[in-house]
């Protein structure tokens, strides 16, 4: 038998999802533990969750240099020794903060973990924020940012948040050089005892997490010292703001950057899961219209998306690139010619098949493995969701129709809502 | 540990089989023993120009990422100095479909003049995008032609300029295909929730027909033995100074290659390492400070690289990283430091195997380096390193004749 080289094999669609969910276990403090045992390997990651995000400080920059400064000195260990002790034991250990939460993150082999944690608890209790390692910590942050300040990149992304969110909001706050200056060590202590020191939100254990596991994570987060914090009276006052066309010159760019977008609903919204999908068909793969026209065709780019990105209480949706600068104004066209014609013109069938199935699968790849379901657990953490939110997805992906999606480019992509930014050589 | 099976086709294609039920998932992974390293050198970024091109289409295949995204798939691919790398992630009951995209694409390509045409102006604002629109991104521009005087690792995988991507004509394109995409100069890996019977159905099926091909690697000279210490001053417009080193170091092949990448994990990995404690954060002379392996296969590089605190000046920088480099070598590693490098490679190793694609690259890679055991044995390379091994690589290649610097300053005058 020859071998049919000219068609596709028998394709098999994506028809259910089996999910491995997040199981609730409570500590003996009543710290709720959700755990994703999921792993061959013996390795482990632990999120402990704070309500301390950007969204409790009272300073810019607050939140960001307290949760930098936790592993720089208790009074039993300095800097160094702490580094040194959780690198002894290959650990990794990482904080973040976001608008709403701070995050501190231990990576470790099982076998090491009741070396690990007696440091993250001494972290917890008694970090101590000395002057000299924050003196250096803000000239290293202010370096830092003054070569972001290089980047177009940088430079599109800030000004896109302002514009849309507003300068000093939630999501359009950026710190400058004299607000890294201005932070004071009393500030950190304050943000410290009034945010980290209050209790957690809740903690997530993902990788190879057995009942032993949990028993030690109990020994060392469950006791008293630890209580459960989650300040529900969050407030956010989104501001009104109107689209804006906004050009910032860079000299001697050999490429623009820009960023074209609105703001947004976040996952809360009915229509979320759907715009998910128009945003894949015009750029969130790279089979969409936009890599197809502005790279695939006219290779004016090295790379063109589109994406939304969520926040708890708001969120954004924009198109970004970075482009040969002679023929940017050709790009911006075609954009919004591709923005047209989602408006105007149904998805034809064929399209419609191929971005349904390739989100399927990408939603498939993105549960695979004990890590990326934590993520995906955390998603329905900080949107307040069920797992039921992403067993519909699979149902409403397959359900939508391309009037449907003509419908949404129509309340959602209109040309008058846009703000747009570029930054570049003219 | 991870488990595989090895088998090869008459057409000389080699393949390894890892089964993972844990996930539902495969990997199909396609690696080809060509790198930038085998262009010619008036021709340079070619091989990756060319990575771009096997995804305009095949012989059978008009769309690639149609056929691949219909499937539920996903694809990528990279260029380095001695291999390309191409891999498809499908639902494991889809993989099919991969093996008719990958086979197809090794079958012939769809060369067409306007494909080459787009893919060469991608690749321009590649080059732009990555190498000269970010502050320091020219760092690889300027060290590799000090390092390398006559081994090809003297360019970058994305070219030495852009008027040799601008030049690159069809016949190149399917003169590069000729010589270096047949089954008998790669590697295929299928990793994933496949057994293995259905994995020789359907590579006997899908590549068995392809023929093998007569190919000549091109040669190209070994580096010889850098005897002086080399320097370059380049200005440009970034708001800090910069300090670049590049030491030849020991191949991946070579015992010694483990002890030179324990030997920046000490210097300079991480918070407890001895570049951040002592120059960045007790002295104060940079705002980061690094040290790693470039990685390659043949002899490559070890780099030491940072950016200067405002105020100081290159000399003192310079002599501070000299003088920790000094003090390394005449009193040697505490037991301590170096069980926890030993730790951390073992941590590194075992997050790395987690993935299936992970999992797939290593076993690819490790074909390239001659032995496919090497994805289990290299943990234990990491562990029988000695503290006097890592004395004596520091040794043999810390040293100035052995060196070359790159001093990238600052423009502005700007004293803050």
């Amino acid at each position: 038998m020859t071998l049919n080289r000219k068609s596709s094999p028998n394709v098999v669609e994506i028809k259910s999802i089996n999910i491995k969910e997040a199981q609730e276990n409570i500590l003996t403090n009543g710290i709720k533990l959700y755990t994703i045992n999921a792993s061959n390997e013996e390795v482990i990651k632990i999120d402990l969750v704070f309500d301390a995000g950007i969204n409790v400080q009272d300073f810019k920059s607050q939140a960001n240099f307290t949760c930098k400064m936790l592993s720089e000195g208790t009074s039993k260990y300095s800097a160094a020794e702490l580094a040194e002790k959780l690198d002894f034991y290959g650990a990794y250990f990482q904080t973040k903060n976001t608008s709403e939460e701070a995050i501190i993150t231990l990576y470790c082999l099982n076998k090491h973990l009741t070396n690990c944690l007696p440091f993250i608890v001494e972290i917890l209790n008694d970090s101590i924020f000395p002057e000299n390692d924050l003196e250096i910590l803000k000239k290293n942050a202010i370096q830092n940012l003054k070569v972001n300040e290089e980047r177009n990149s940088y430079l599109v992304r800030r000004a896109f948040n302002q514009a849309i969110f507003g300068e000093n909001t939630l999501y359009g706050s950026y710190s400058n050089i004299s607000d890294i200056e201005s932070i004071q060590k009393e500030q950190l202590v304050d943000f410290y005892k009034n945010h980290f020191q209050k209790g957690l939100k809740y903690i997530l254990a993902s990788g190879y997490v057995d009942n032993e596991t949990i028993k030690i994570i109990n020994t060392y987060i469950g006791s008293n010292t630890f209580k459960v914090y989650d300040n529900i009276a969050k407030k956010y006052m989104a501001k009104r703001t109107e689209p804006a066309d906004l050009y910032i010159d860079k000299t001697n760019s050999v490429q623009s950057a820009i960023r074209i977008g609105r703001r947004l609903f976040n996952r809360n919204h009915p229509d979320f899961r759907e715009m998910q999908l128009l945003n894949l068909i015009l750029g969130g793969y790279f089979g969409s219209r936009l890599m197809k026209n502005i790279r695939e065709e006219k290779g004016l780019t090295y790379g063109i998306y589109s994406a939304i990105e969520a926040y708890p209480f708001d969120a954004c949706w924009y198109i970004d690139t970075e482009m040969n600068n002679e023929l940017s104004e050709t790009g911006i066209k075609e954009i919004f010619k591709e923005l047209a014609r989602l408006r105007n013109e149904l998805i034809g069938e064929k399209e419609l098949k191929t971005a349904k199935n390739y989100l399927l699968g990408s939603f498939l790849r993105s549960i695979d493995g004990p890590f990326s379901l934590a993520d995906r657990f955390k998603i329905l953490k900080d949107f307040d969701l069920e797992y039921k939110y992403f067993y519909e997805f699979i149902e409403i992906i397959k359900n939508t129709t391309a009037e449907r999606l003509k419908e949404l480019a129509n309340l959602y992509l209109k040309e008058e809502d846009l703000t747009r930014v570029i930054v570049g050589t003219k | 540990m991870i488990k595989y099976n090895q088998f090869q086709l008459a057409n000389g294609l080699h393949i390894i089989h890892h089964f993972d039920d844990s996930t539902q998932l495969c990997v199909l992974n396609m690696l080809y023993n060509v790198g930038s390293k085998y262009e010619n050198p008036n021709k340079t970024g070619f091989a990756h120009l060319f990575e771009h091109l096997m995804f305009g289409g095949s012989v059978n295949i008009e769309e690639f990422d149609t056929v691949l995204q219909d499937a539920s798939g996903e694809s990528n691919a990279f260029t380095s100095n001695d291999i390309t790398n191409y891999y498809l992630t499908l639902p494991a009951n889809n993989i099919e479909t991969g093996f008719w995209l990958e086979s197809d694409r090794m079958l012939s390509l769809d060369f067409s003049q306007e494909s080459l045409d787009i893919q060469r102006n991608v690749v321009i604002e590649e080059f732009k995008e990555r190498y000269l629109n970010q502050p320091y991104g020219d760092v690889w521009l300027k060290i590799l032609p000090l390092a390398y005087k006559v081994h090809p690792y003297n360019w970058p995988t994305i070219g030495k300029e852009i008027s040799h991507i601008e030049n690159a004509t069809l016949d190149d394109v399917k003169t590069f295909f000729k010589n270096f995409y047949c089954p008998n100069n790669a590697v295929l890996v299928l990793a994933g929730n496949l057994d293995l019977d259905t994995c020789k159905t359907l590579v006997n099926k899908w590549f068995a027909p392809i023929p093998s091909q007569n190919f000549v690697k091109p040669s190209y000279s070994q580096e010889p033995k850098q005897n002086e210490a080399r320097t370059e001053t380049v200005y440009a417009d970034v708001p800090l100074d910069m300090i670049v080193k590049a030491y030849h170091m020991p191949a991946r092949t070579d015992e010694k290659y483990f002890a030179a990448d324990m030997l920046t994990d000490i210097l300079g990995a991480g918070k407890s390492s001895r570049f951040y404690i002592d120059l960045v954060k007790n002295k104060n002379l940079f705002s980061e400070l690094d040290a790693y392996i470039s990685g390659d296969v043949e002899a490559g590089l070890l780099m030491i690289e940072g950016k200067l605190s405002k105020g100081v000046s290159m000399e003192t920088a310079e002599n501070a990283i000299l003088n920790t480099l000094e003090d390394f070598k005449t009193n040697g590693v505490g037991t301590n430091e170096l069980t926890k490098i030993k730790n951390k490679s073992e941590t590194n190793i075992r997050f790395n195997d987690m993935t299936v694609l992970n999992k797939a690259m290593k076993l690819a890679y490790a074909w390239v380096l001659g032995n496919i055991e090497l994805v289990n044995t290299e943990a234990n390379s990491y562990l029988k390193v000695t503290e006097a091994d890592i004395i004596n690589i520091a040794h043999q290649i810390l040293i100035p004749t052995n060196c070359s610097t790159l001093y990238y300053l600052s423009k502005k005058n700007d004293t803050k």
